[in-house]
């Protein structure tokens, strides 16, 4: 189908007025993806409608369903604080509650567009969100029920509810609290944080049309002001180089076993130990070339939802498991399988046993 | 009395701390009547919630009392049952999810932000190479 607005103005719109201007980014996406396979890049493997095994096609083009319910706490620190925004109403002009629902919206047409998951629960549970939450509070979590978003202290953190991979991230703390609830403690709870960064990371992929190759595998770009020396909270490819600055330091997280960080603080040092992982998804999904949420974000996915994963799973264990559901998806000599495991050797969780 | 407080965890794994000399303050007193309200060991259990900060809390005899000391070192900091003051109350420390940050817990740390600025500082275990 051909369209009026030149390609490269497609690719720029969708890429960069995601938060700005979301209609329009979708539209954008929307046209691209319409186009030939061919124009997303030379490593695009092409897009089935359908895969091998009958699962509808990943194209975002249709809208999913989701109940969304976006709370605001108003600076204090009480949850959930007084609803602003349901399903289907518009926007409010509170680009905090407007981004979070924009989002959850991204986010929910992953999991369900691609993974047939509707909803945190898959039975299509609201998703609700709190944002300003907090005095210039620095941080957004999972409280177990709900996404809870502050608004940053503008010295070093914008408000958090800027960047889809963080909203992604904190969904996917709800998805695996439902599925292969992973204790967050020690390597099971740097899992849990690696899984919700990758699903994150595929959240913004996918909103943005980009492959393996284009995208920035960093988790948090745009949550820091113009004065801080760094992209983002983190780089799923290169732990350790998301920021360095004169007052944060240097990003601190590991990128291979032997660097592993051996903490009593941070639940045992989960959001740093989880790069380990987190380069293992990046270096399998990049060798594959496509888009990330077809192959390696399918792997992961049905690591998840298996049932053989233990809540205290090792970070070997957790790669045991991918490599098992990369056979039994794509084939025990699949280039996906080989992938999934030759991530994992290069940053040091499996053995190069044989030849990688 | 020195007391530290450590947040860490948080969606950005930074770790920040904050340490008050309670001797230097204007409003020492008041400081002693909040710590000894703190119930220490009586930390109710509290269920996991991912991202959110974990907060450390640590209140030891003053440094002063080990002058060659000068650093915050705990091993400096060992109560000293002989001493002229024998009485002042030993190192006690405590970990809250910050949700259990609540009561006298919540008014010490508090107190603590808004007197001191904080310090950024990496992970307390180096890495193992």
């Amino acid at each position: 189908m051909p369209t009026i607005v030149p390609p490269y103005l497609l690719d720029r719109i969708a890429e960069t007025a995601g938060t700005r201007y979301p209609l329009a980014a979708e539209a954008a996406r929307r046209a691209l993806l319409r186009e030939p396979p061919a124009r997303l890049g030379p490593s695009s493997p092409g897009l089935p409608l359908t895969d091998a095994y009958g699962l509808p096609s990943a194209l975002p083009d249709a809208p999913s369903t989701p109940d969304r319910r976006i709370s605001d706490a108003q600076g204090t620190e009480r949850l959930p604080g007084r609803l602003v925004r349901r399903e289907g109403e518009r926007a409010t002009g509170d680009e905090a509650v407007d981004d979070a629902y924009d989002g959850l919206g991204d986010t929910h047409r992953m999991f369900d567009r691609v993974f047939g998951r509707d909803s945190i629960d898959g039975l299509g549970m609201p998703l609700e969100a709190t944002v300003h939450f907090g005095d210039n509070y620095d941080n957004a979590f999972w409280d177990g029920e709900r996404m809870v978003f502050g608004d940053g202290d503008g010295e070093i953190f914008r408000g958090f509810t800027d960047s889809l991979s963080v909203i992604g991230h904190e969904l996917s703390h709800g998805i695996t609290e439902h599925t292969a609830k992973l204790r967050y403690q020690g390597q099971s709870g740097a899992l849990n944080e690696h899984v919700s960064d990758a699903f994150g990371a595929l959240v913004e992929q996918y909103a943005l049309g980009q492959d393996a190759e284009a995208a920035t595998w960093l988790i948090g770009e745009g949550i820091f002001t113009a004065e801080v020396q760094g992209r983002a909270l983190r780089s799923m490819l290169e732990p350790g180089t998301a920021y360095d600055d004169d007052v944060l330091g240097r990003d601190p997280q590991p990128g291979h076993m032997r660097d592993y960080i051996e903490t009593v603080e941070d639940n045992g040092g989960v959001h740093l130990n989880s790069g380990i992982p987190n380069r293992a998804f990046a270096l399998a999904a990049r060798r594959l070339g496509g888009f990330a949420w077809e192959h390696v974000g399918r792997i992961w996915f049905d690591t998840l939802t298996s049932g053989e994963l233990g809540e205290d799973a090792t970070f070997a264990q957790f790669a045991d498991e991918t490599v098992r559901q990369a056979e039994r998806r794509f084939g025990a000599q699949s280039r996906e399988a080989e992938a999934v495991r030759d991530g994992w050797q290069q940053v040091g969780v499996l053995a190069e046993a044989g030849q990688g | 009395m020195d007391v530290f407080v450590a947040r860490s965890g948080g969606l950005a794994g930074i770790r920040l701390t904050w340490h008050v000399k309670v001797d230097d303050q204007p409003d020492a007193d008041d400081w002693f009547v909040l710590i000894e309200e703190i119930p220490w060991d009586d930390v109710p259990a509290a269920p996991a919630e991912p991202d959110r900060f974990t907060w450390d809390i640590r209140c030891e005899p003053a440094e002063a009392r080990h002058p060659a000391a000068g650093t915050t070192d705990p091993t400096a900091a060992e109560p000293n049952p002989a001493g002229p003051k024998g009485a002042e109350p030993k190192a006690t420390e405590a970990t809250l999810a910050e949700r259990q940050l609540t009561g006298p817990w919540r008014q010490l740390v508090d107190r603590v932000r808004e007197t001191t600025e904080p310090q950024r500082e990496a992970p307390r275990a180096p890495r193992s190479r």
